[in-house]
């Protein structure tokens, strides 16, 4: 929550981000504007039978907003099933999306841990067998929020490489990615207001550090799918959607 | 004669009334004021589960559980595997299966699905875990209105722009079936200078 708090009083300060942080309540969810959500959102509304993948936890509001899509809505809770992959001392700055150093890392399945994985296909496993849809599955939006910003790089092209193929072509992927210096030690939970506004609710007061991974370096992981487009918000983070290249 | 009959009438014992009332009433009086049935938490059932009462799940099931036209709550104690039929379905506990639900389906706060839920309505209690699929098979999908904001302007120093229709370049096109499923592939604007300010929203794509 402090860091979300500091950053909005320097906005608030400098006379700006005030439509952006709107009604911030002491100890709640601060709400902020989502320009790429509303996008998302807007390509959705013309599309039916839609498939939309929730790599974050299962929140009811987001089901409950979602569900006037008619979508069939997939909620994989990504994060919690890597922590429940290996045990996760939370707040480490220099972990991996499980939160072990690397000397201690070790899978009760064989698998190594992904910041040494000098195979791919080793981390590829590991998203098949946390996200083990059935091959027909073909999905239009891919939520992924904040959870970029607590992988490493590998991670994130291993799992781009795993959403590929069960994402159709012009499938968009929705990315929130922080440029500040600290981020919660816990991706934030966030909550869907309505077409164009997130409640975001961090999970912990704890903190870590950013990887404030880039644009290029982001466009450059996620293989299978290119930029669509980008903004760049008031209260440190960048929205981005993705979206799905033609095979 | 008369008045016999009026005497008929009143004297008519109760019970012949009743009896088309109780027959009538029978189902909405089995579900509503007889208290549900319970599976305790020391019992440990293997198999299927099925009968025309409400159930409430204390205990340990794996198999199936199979009351489509009545409620279903697998209490905090419960631990179920097994797919869960039933009007409606209520967890607080955990499930490993797929919960079909004919009216709802609600994962209290206390409760953990690892499945796949078919409802037309589904409500999911902050706290709860869930992992699965959830389709809602609503026979009225209502479309979300469309005019919402999809780009912003660029200026860095602008307070964030008011909502603009979408690009009419935009290529994606619901009806043609070569177009993508969703998402606008067109490029937006250009994308800001490296120095540039935060701004309330910068729209930035790559030329590809």
């Amino acid at each position: 929550m402090s860091w979300l708090s500091s950053r909005g009083s320097r906005n608030a300060r400098a006379g700006g981000g005030r439509r952006q942080q709107e009604a911030a309540t002491p100890g709640g969810p601060e709400l902020h504007r989502s320009l790429a959500l509303a996008s998302l959102l807007e390509a959705m509304g013309k599309q039916s039978k839609l498939q939309v993948l929730d790599l974050g936890p299962a929140v009811g509001g987001n089901v409950e907003f979602l569900a006037r899509f008619g979508c069939k809505l997939y909620i994989e809770d990504l994060y919690g099933a890597l922590a429940a992959h290996g045990p996760r001392p939370a707040g480490e700055p220099d972990r991996d999306l499980r939160g072990e150093p690397a000397s201690r890392r070790s899978s009760g399945n064989g698998l190594p841990h992904s910041r040494e994985w000098a195979d791919s296909a080793l981390a590829d496993r590991l998203f098949a067998e946390l996200l083990p849809f059935p091959p027909e599955t073909r999905f239009d939006a891919v939520l992924a929020w904040d959870l970029f910003n607590y992988m490493e790089r590998r991670e994130v092209s291993a799992l781009a490489r795993h959403l590929t193929r069960f994402c159709r072509p012009g499938a968009l992927l929705f990315a929130l990615i922080s440029i500040l210096k600290q981020i919660p030690a816990q991706p934030i939970r966030f909550r869907i207001l309505d077409s164009e506004r997130l409640a975001y609710e961090p999970r912990t007061t704890a903190s870590r550090p950013c990887p404030r991974y880039a644009p290029a370096e982001l466009d450059n992981w996620l293989r299978g799918f290119r930029l669509d487009r980008s903004f760049l918000m008031r209260h440190g983070i960048q929205e981005y959607l993705f979206v799905r290249e033609q095979d | 004669m008369v008045w016999k009959k009026t005497d008929d009438t009143q004297s008519e014992p109760a019970p012949i009334p009743q009896r088309p009332l109780t027959a009538a009433t029978s189902e909405p009086l089995r579900r509503t004021d007889r208290p549900p049935a319970t599976v305790g938490p020391s019992i440990f059932i293997k198999g299927d589960l099925s009968g025309e009462e409400d159930l409430v799940i204390e205990g340990r099931v794996e198999g199936k559980v199979d009351l489509k036209q009545h409620n279903v709550t697998i209490g905090k104690n419960g631990r179920v595997r097994a797919d869960v039929f039933g009007r409606t379905v209520i967890v607080e506990g955990e499930v490993d299966g797929n919960l079909f639900a004919q009216e709802q389906a609600i994962l209290r706060q206390s409760g953990a699905v690892r499945g796949n839920i078919t409802a037309p309505r589904v409500m999911l209690e902050d706290g709860s875990r869930f992992r699965g699929s959830i389709d809602m098979e609503s026979k009225e999908t209502p479309k979300p209105a469309a005019a919402v904001p999809a780009t912003a302007s660029p200026s860095p120093t602008s307070p964030p722009s008011p909502p603009s229709p979408p690009s009419p370049s935009s290529p994606t096109s619901p009806g043609s079936p070569a177009s993508p499923a969703i998402g606008p592939a067109a490029a937006g604007p250009p994308p800001p200078a490296a120095n540039t300010e935060v701004g309330a929203a910068v729209a930035a794509s790559r030329s590809s």
